[in-house]
């Protein structure tokens, strides 16, 4: 869906239009070369919008441009009514970085008190955090001495040192263990219930899991902005895994442990399965093996 | 200091030639403390962080400098402790002319050397990937910062004792001049996207 102007669906009260994040006709990039072209969307809706796209696309660009880190050349970024650039804009914002941004010099309760300061947040926030990401013992280390993980937990936590309205996460569950990410997610997910949230990731299972809304960019252009359930997959495949493989499979594709069926749409799931309980088939599994997502990057 | 080594060299007293240009080489390492702040943020981010939260990049760049500055100042004041002490158990005395040459030479100049090369390194680290040697601003530094120092020497040695002074004080305007041209061409030599880490 070529989009030059969209916006989050859903009744827009007075309190949520007070944290609208509007970006109108940008463009914008490093010094003069344009990486973002004629961007426009609007989200007035609390929920997570994950933005997707393949390297290159402009999803880090996007996210300083509307971080007010980047001026656009054309076009404006909004919060409410006001100029990013406004420092009562930024107040409503916070924005993780895809690096750390966090200084190896300090132990990690020091650099939390340094941000604490910096976003006027109370000291006894910083102990907060500490719990809330689970990096209380890490509090004394010095950041050079952490692993890629924990210094990205220690990033994160600076983001909930003090509530905003609106969140931009940038790659915020790269370099996490699995637990871990999972942890993220679900701290994120409680964000959205009254927060806007963008976040990016490369990974489009998580994606799936975790967002409602989907921007693609490709090549510095939005591309679509929908929510995730509006889209298909070009193919409805599923995958079938048995606890004893029979005759009844030899129309299916073994791929792994799992026996693989195109379908024309997820309608037809219930009668296939009846039919396959029906010949006599022991199913320990089935799930959706295409993620409509992979589809975008086509 | 500088014109007692200019008249010690020059009467063939090289006794006392390892002290004068001490503090304008430590401006230098001054500069480059502050300097490693500068590129090691190139792969942290928090200069980027600052900046989405309000913090003008300028503030940045001079915070750098001032940085450089302060860690300078103590360098300067344990030196010229160290120093004056040693003049004072090797029973030399502090004259006149050790403080004119501190004063109008050595000071001045170790200021003027960190600020321009700490201004300079960072104009120079932003034009480049981030990477190591002589390409990476740190190995740039100590030839840039302590190049003037010794220019001046060799050209004080050559015109002799008599307008050694001069010299010195003329080098001293020059370093200071460009170093506050610098500064005040920051914002523009230095825009905000050269304060970010790779996309």
């Amino acid at each position: 869906m070529p989009s030059s102007a969209v916006r989050s669906s859903g009744p827009a009260s007075r309190a949520a239009d007070r944290f609208r994040i509007s970006c109108r006709g940008v463009s914008s990039g490093y010094l003069g070369h344009r990486v973002l072209q004629d961007v426009s969307f609007t989200i007035d809706q609390p929920s997570i919008y994950v933005v997707l796209g393949p390297n290159g696309a402009g999803k880090t660009t996007l996210f300083r441009t509307l971080a007010g880190i980047l001026r656009p050349y054309e076009g404006e970024v909004t919060i409410g009514d006001e100029d990013i650039d406004r420092q009562r804009s930024r107040d409503h914002l916070h924005y993780l970085s895809h690096v750390d941004g966090i200084p190896d010099g300090l132990q990690v309760r020091e650099a939390l008190e340094f941000y604490a300061r910096v976003e006027r947040a109370e000291a006894s926030d910083v102990d907060r955090v500490l719990d809330l990401l689970e990096i209380q013992e890490l509090s004394d280390r010095y950041l050079s001495q952490l692993s890629a993980g924990q210094r990205k937990r220690v990033s994160i936590a600076r983001v909930f040192l003090r509530e905003r309205e609106i969140y931009l996460l940038d790659e915020p569950t790269a370099n996490l263990d699995p637990k871990l990410a999972r942890e993220i997610r679900t701290i994120i997910l409680g964000l959205s219930r009254d927060k806007i949230v963008l976040y990016s990731s490369h990974n489009l299972f998580e994606a799936r899991e975790i967002g409602r809304h989907v921007l693609v960019l490709r090549g510095g252009r939005l591309v679509l902005f929908d929510r995730i359930e509006n889209l298909r997959s070009a193919h409805f495949v599923i995958g079938v895994r048995v606890l004893e493989p029979t005759d009844a499979l030899s129309e299916f594709t073994l791929q792994g442990d799992y026996y693989l069926r195109e379908l024309s749409g997820p309608q037809e799931v219930p009668a296939l399965l009846r039919d396959l309980e029906t010949r006599g088939v022991r199913i320990r599994e089935v799930r959706e093996m295409e993620n409509p997502l992979e589809d975008l990057f086509e | 200091m500088f014109y007692t080594v200019v008249l010690s060299v020059a009467n063939g007293n090289a006794f006392l030639t390892a002290f004068p240009l001490l503090l304008p080489i430590l401006g230098t390492m001054g500069g480059m403390g502050a300097m490693l702040v500068f590129t090691n943020d190139r792969t942290k981010g928090v200069f980027e962080y600052l900046i989405a939260y309000g913090i003008p990049p300028r503030r940045i760049f001079l915070n750098v400098i001032e940085t450089a500055l302060v860690m300078l100042s103590v360098v300067d004041v344990a030196t010229l402790s160290v120093g004056i002490g040693l003049r004072i158990a090797l029973g030399r005395g502090i004259p006149f002319q050790f403080v004119l040459d501190i004063v109008v030479y050595s000071v001045p100049m170790s200021y003027g050397t960190a600020a321009f090369t700490s201004a300079a390194g960072m104009f120079w680290t932003s034009l480049s990937s981030p990477r190591q040697g002589m390409n990476s601003p740190l190995g740039l530094l100590p030839t840039l910062g302590i190049a003037p120092g010794v220019l001046v020497l060799v050209i004080a040695l050559a015109v002799g004792p008599a307008l050694a002074v001069y010299v010195a004080v003329s080098a001293v305007v020059v370093v200071v001049i460009a170093a506050v041209a610098l500064l005040a061409l920051g914002s523009r030599l230095l825009p905000r996207e050269r304060l970010l880490s790779p996309a």
